[in-house]
């Protein structure tokens, strides 16, 4: 899962993964998603761009 | 103490403080930071938690939502009437029960008080597949930003020298410092460098240009010069959606005012003298 918020500044950055993730996937450059979902400084931003989801991947053990 | 506001809406404050000092301007900032009062969750029972994370990771990212708070419903834990154990007038009480498939959500936390609630109803927690189960209770409390982070108010929080940029008669034009400025706030104006209208303020006080200028072989002393005013200051303020940013500007004004009062009349009491009431 996305961390809630942004570890060194402490914006909430989660809100924006579902976006960013999406229109990543269309193949969107991601300086321009980020400029759009307003995360202007560097922390904020590595945390979306650095993200590797694997919920997907751990949901079927228990 | 003067204070000029360039943008202020509900997130986001920027701001000039003028005739000031630095030690005010950072006792300031620390009380924005650290003594404004917000609400967040702080005990969280778990009745089911089928889902992939533990029950620890869970309580920590809804310990992390920030929630919106109205000022009246503020009374810290440790001064309320109840004596610390948490009752209506200084907790509210949240409840989550989602069952997958889907997102849990921070709108799914149902508040007991209409008032109180998650500052963004869509921040994700949990994904659960179908059969996972999620089912919670969990006690906000009032506290403040030096207990833990997510009581602070602010998320970006400070300021910076306002910056004093002069050309000499030393400047020849050659155009290096305008090229060296990461900010871009330097042209040729008149056949001499000057700060483009307005854009003073985005002046980081890196002194590249000084540099730039010695570099040309001007000599000992620059064309240009960059020094910071120390009477004046440039405050950023972004709130995390809990408090807007006015009431954190102000709160952090008077928790310095009553703390300084307090310091006042304490030195008074073992002084002797007696207070007058204008200080």
């Amino acid at each position: 899962m996305i961390p809630v918020r942004c570890f060194t500044c402490g914006k909430v950055i989660s809100t924006a993964y579902e976006e960013f993730k999406r229109r990543r996937d269309t193949g969107e450059d991601p300086k321009r998603i980020l400029d759009d979902l307003g995360l202007e400084r560097y922390c904020c931003r590595r945390m979306l761009l650095t993200h590797k989801e694997i919920i997907d991947d751990l949901n079927p053990y228990q | 103490m003067e204070i000029a506001f360039s943008v202020l809406d509900d997130q986001i404050a920027r701001f000039r403080l003028d005739k000031s000092s630095i030690a005010f301007a950072n006792s300031l900032r620390r009380a924005m930071i650290g003594e404004v009062p917000t609400m967040a969750i702080e005990d969280v029972k778990i009745y089911d938690n089928t889902s992939a994370l533990f029950d620890e990771m869970l309580a920590h990212r809804i310990g992390l939502i920030p929630i919106k708070t109205e000022e009246e419903c503020l009374i810290p834990r440790d001064t309320c009437s109840c004596g610390g154990i948490g009752c209506p007038s200084c907790s509210v009480l949240f409840t989550l029960s989602v069952e997958g498939p889907g997102m849990v959500t921070s709108k799914d936390l149902i508040s007991q008080d209409p008032r109180i609630g998650p500052a963004s109803p869509d921040i994700p927690v949990v994904k659960l597949i179908g059969g996972q189960k999620v089912v919670l209770e969990a006690r906000a409390i009032v506290s403040r930003g030096r207990e833990h982070a997510k009581w602070q108010p602010t998320t970006a929080c400070g300021y910076k020298n306002y910056p004093v940029v002069t050309v000499n008669d030393r400047c020849d034009a050659c155009g290096h410092c305008v090229e060296e400025c990461p900010r871009e706030i330097l042209e040729i104006r008149d056949g001499r460098v000057a700060v483009i209208e307005g854009r003073l303020e985005s002046c980081s006080l890196c002194r590249l240009c000084e540099r730039a200028c010695l570099n040309t072989g001007i000599g000992e002393e620059a064309g240009i010069i960059v020094r910071s005013d120390e009477s004046r200051f440039l405050f950023v303020v972004e709130g995390d959606g809990s408090l807007p940013a006015k009431n954190i500007i102000r709160q952090g004004l008077d928790y310095i005012r009553t703390q300084s009062q307090g310091l006042a009349a304490q030195i008074y009491e073992i002084s002797g003298e007696t207070r007058d009431e204008n200080d």
